[in-house]
């Protein structure tokens, strides 16, 4: 009745998995959040080294290449590319571990 | 000596090995622990690594369990103003 293995209409057999195909605003909220204590821990970690008169190149690269939370387009920041889906893009949250990992940057054009 | 105060929020569960032996190699070994390292740019690259899952802040000097510990502690509601152990003692 109860617990992990209670008998759901998605369990018991057959394709009905119900995860919509766009975020809801909320999550996209709670996305851009992300997005910004990342962009803040990189600012954390550049000042901190700079004081120590230290650099280091991954630091460096990710200045260089890594669009900010400000810079990103909103297609960027709530969709990924994907080969296989219809116009090659589909919702983040489709993402294995999506609110884990970073997704920048996709292919050029598409 | 600056160190990098480490908190770890989010789990590293499930994800790709290298990024649960980076979290082991710092000493996060369940969410909400926290730990110093000295500002140097080998731990701001292992932080660089994890950076999805830990709060960093820029501290100037480090505590120990002990101490992070007592600054968790809340304020006792009392303060002591003397000693009744003073009043026992004989006059000189």
């Amino acid at each position: 009745m109860f617990g992990p293995f209670r008998l759901t209409n998605p369990l018991s057999g057959g394709l009905l998995w119900k995860i919509p195909w766009r975020l809801s605003r909320h999550q996209k909220y709670r996305q851009r959040e992300r997005l910004r204590k990342v962009d803040s821990i990189v600012a954390t970690l550049d000042t901190a080294l700079a004081r120590q008169g230290e650099s280091m190149r991954k630091l460096v690269r990710w200045k260089a290449e890594m669009p900010t939370e400000e810079e990103m387009l909103p297609k960027d920041k709530y969709t990924v590319f994907d080969r296989k889906v219809k116009r090659y893009r589909k919702a983040i949250h489709k993402l294995p571990k999506w609110t884990r990992v970073s997704q920048r940057l996709n292919p050029p054009g598409f | 000596m600056p160190y990098f105060r480490i908190t770890l929020m989010r789990s590293g569960i499930g994800l790709p090995e290298k990024t649960q032996g980076v979290l082991k190699a710092l000493g996060l070994r369940k969410r909400m622990t926290t730990v110093y390292h000295p500002v140097t740019s080998s731990v701001a690259g292992q932080i660089m690594r994890i950076k999805e899952l830990v709060d960093v802040k820029e501290v100037g000097t480090a505590l120990n369990k002990k101490q992070m510990r007592e600054a968790r502690r809340p304020a006792p509601g009392y303060y002591v103003e003397r000693r009744g152990t003073a009043e026992l003692e004989p006059p000189q």
